[in-house]
């Protein structure tokens, strides 16, 4: 390593090993001195409260001058580990992988091979965000852990390894791929593109003033002074849309929907634990009346003597709320040549782009409450997503019908049926087997006496649909090539009843394909025939039909 | 009504050996618990406690006879893409793989197996969910079925 990497604007992927931006050590590590604060409150709030401790005489215990030595100590400390592993941390790019290798004690190296790349997410969490800096995830598929994060670079910079890495995993390899930008890379300006490009667009002028300059300092000026004007539109950095410079330009991109704020406070508020939240004191107050309970003292005893497990429980109600409204805020998708572009996020924002073929299987999703709405929540199976499921797997946090409909055509262009939009709502909301929907046998009920009637599977010529649900709805759409293996699965009732279990065998994530309670003969019919289906979907599988049918 | 037969490929059953091995382990450990167990009720002086074994001897005949039916009930047929692989009694399941879709490989032997000259063969695929494992394979017959699996494989590998 002959010197830190100079913030310049002339960025461009390295081939050889080089360290993160030197912020790193700044922006993470945050969390362990909140883990800290966090059981320091959750040990001393009770007695504070109860009264238990009136003159806090911990602070006579410890003198605000010790607290603030502690206090800087940790922050050192922090700060010098941080640094530590920043110092230890490289990484690199070739024509066939990402490598990035870290470790203080143990070292270790993780290379992303870019034949099974999956998908590329910037990511921002607040503090990066308001510096102007990000983190990339590379997900590939092979096994959990094998995706490799490099957290942090200049946004601008992320957002250029993420086009560089794009074009690399395209199939486009050459000598100045990321150097120079390739004949078909060149990059544009923000004006010469505002006709035909979303206000969403991230790339702006490479050409601009402030890249002239070059020097540390002047790089360093340069990049405050850019970040002044970035945060001079917060409403940019707020909803992510913010335009940073790259050196390889981004591909162009069309946005396809977007979810207003209200739409999503509202889906929020119309979920389960939000009813609970407002009904279970509802509920309640008459019962505390007729009892003659002392409310006020009931609730002063409550709060007295368990507070902390009431913040518990509340945080546990908000922690779903904020994840909700955090993770679908200013949700935006595009389709480009690169895949498809999801953007979200209000104070961590996440930009993902998941190449074509490269979602593994659908899931819409009606609560009870969204049916007046006719609001879809619209899951993902991504190999390499695995883990994180919550907040990336979404492709839609809550559509109405057609932009649910838009969203299967996005991953799925031709369903392979001459009426899609028909069969796909008859898949969300129809019942017995309208449309050509094989159902469960009516003797089901008996194991099965509510959603029986609603349960229904049929294969198009690209994918198989499974439909049930009869208070909250689901429909699960696995396209045939995405399937990995199959299985068909009978327990002792079900065997009683001739029925069985068709399951489709998806990678890792919140979709899980089952056909339920179908006439045995029915289901192995089904199994054979999507057997047939998955092995015919193998041979025609090509990623290029994808950008045909967008017409990009 | 009979279950699923696949219409070209014959179900293999696995080695018979394998209940030979499965009974040995269990009963290992139910004989040891039979006998801590009797000679607590007599150390102790309680006839009563005698339930216990007698209770753990009816257990273990039970899940012998279990084991019997499983192995029994467990096969596996190569169809011309697919692997399929079938197995329980009370809960059935039938697994289809399709030779494009393996991952990898493994055929692993645990001492007991290896005393019976049986093997396990796992089929991984991208999903964590396709549970494709075929216990009780003669040994010869593994390694051969595992080259044929992975040379299928290589031929129709597809991308996920």
């Amino acid at each position: 390593m002959p010197d830190t990497p100079v913030p310049s604007t002339e960025y461009s992927a390295p081939r050889e090993w080089t360290r993160l931006h030197p912020i790193t050590p700044l922006l993470g590590g945050w969390g362990i001195l909140g883990l800290v604060a966090a059981y320091f409150i959750y040990d001393r709030l009770p007695g504070w409260v109860a009264g238990d401790d009136p003159t806090f005489d911990f602070f006579d215990q410890f003198p605000v001058l010790w607290i603030l030595l502690a206090a800087a100590l940790g922050v050192a400390l922090v700060i010098g580990a941080g640094v530590l592993q920043w110092s230890r941390t490289e990484y690199r790019i070739g024509d066939d992988a990402v490598y990035l290798r870290q470790g203080i004690v143990t070292r270790q190296q993780r290379q992303a091979r870019l034949d099974r790349l999956q998908a590329v997410d910037v990511v921002q969490p607040l503090l990066a965000r308001l510096a102007g800096f990000a983190a990339i995830n590379i997900q590939v598929a092979g096994g959990q852990k094998s995706g490799v994060m490099l957290k942090f670079l200049r946004l601008g910079d992320a957002e250029a390894l993420r086009n560089e890495i794009l074009y690399l995993a395209a199939g486009v390899t050459g000598d100045d791929a990321g150097g120079e930008p390739g004949v078909d890379v060149t990059p544009v300006g923000g004006d010469q593109v505002a006709g035909d490009r979303v206000p969403g667009d991230q790339v702006t002028d490479a050409t601009e003033a402030a890249a002239a300059s070059s020097g540390v300092l002047a790089g360093l000026g340069a990049q405050l002074s850019e970040r002044a004007q970035a945060l001079g539109r917060p409403e940019d950095v707020l909803r992510g849309t913010e335009r940073v410079r790259t050196r390889v330009a981004a591909a162009p991109e069309r946005e396809v929907y977007s979810v207003p704020t209200p739409r999503l406070l509202l889906s929020v508020l119309f979920s389960g634990p939000a009813v609970f939240l407002i009904g279970a004191p509802l509920v309640s107050l008459p019962f505390l009346f007729l009892l003659h309970v002392d409310v006020f003292a009931a609730v002063g005893a409550v709060l007295g003597t368990s507070l902390v497990a009431i913040l518990s429980a509340l945080a546990g109600f908000l922690g779903f709320f904020w994840q909700r409204i955090n993770g679908g805020f200013g949700f935006t998708a595009a389709v480009s040549p690169d895949g498809l572009r999801m953007r979200h996020g209000l104070t961590q924002t996440r930009r993902q782009t998941v190449p074509p073929g490269r979602v593994q299987a659908i899931r819409l999703y009606q609560p009870l409450l969204w049916r007046r709405k006719d609001w879809w929540r619209i899951t993902i199976n991504v190999a390499g997503y695995g883990e994180d499921q919550e907040s990336v797997s979404v492709l839609h946090p809550v559509a109405t019908r057609e932009e649910a409909l838009t969203a299967v055509w996005l991953i799925l262009p031709d369903l392979g049926d001459p009426d899609p939009a028909g069969t796909l709502s008859l898949a969300m909301t129809g019942r017995g087997d309208d449309g050509g929907f094989l159902t469960a046998p009516p003797r089901s009920k008996r194991i099965d006496p509510i959603q029986w009637r609603y349960r229904g599977v049929r294969a198009t010529e690209r994918a198989l649909l499974i439909r049930s649900g009869r208070f909250t709805k689901e429909l699960v759409v696995v396209p045939h090539e995405r399937t990995q293996s199959l299985g068909l699965q009978q327990g002792p009732l079900d065997r009683a009843l001739g029925l069985a279990n068709v399951v489709v065998h998806s990678t890792q994530g919140p979709v899980r394909p089952r056909a339920e309670h179908l006439d045995m003969q029915d289901a192995f019919a089904l199994l054979d025939a999507q057997a047939g289906r998955a092995r015919e979907g193998r041979r025609r599988q090509t990623p290029e039909q994808w950008m045909r049918a967008v017409g990009l | 009504m009979t279950w699923y037969e696949h219409s070209s490929a014959p179900w293999v059953p696995v080695s018979r050996r394998l209940i030979r091995a499965r009974t040995i382990t269990l009963w290992i450990w139910f004989g040891l618990l039979i006998v801590a167990s009797s000679v607590l009720a007599l150390l102790g002086d309680e006839p009563l406690l005698l339930i216990v074994p007698a209770v753990l001897v009816a257990l273990g005949l039970w899940f012998s006879w279990i084991i019997v039916r499983q192995v029994t009930a467990h096969a596996w047929a190569e169809a011309e893409d697919e692997l399929l692989v079938r197995r329980g009694r009370l809960f059935r399941s039938v697994t289809v793989v399709p030779y494009g879709r393996m991952q990898f490989v493994d055929v692993s032997a645990g001492p007991l197996q290896r005393a019976f000259g049986i093997a396990k063969v796992q089929l991984h695929t991208a999903s964590p969910h396709s549970d494709a494992s075929i216990s009780g394979v003669p040994a010869d017959e593994a390694a051969r079925l595992r080259d044929r699996l992975t040379t299928r494989g290589e031929a129709r590998l597809a991308g996920l």
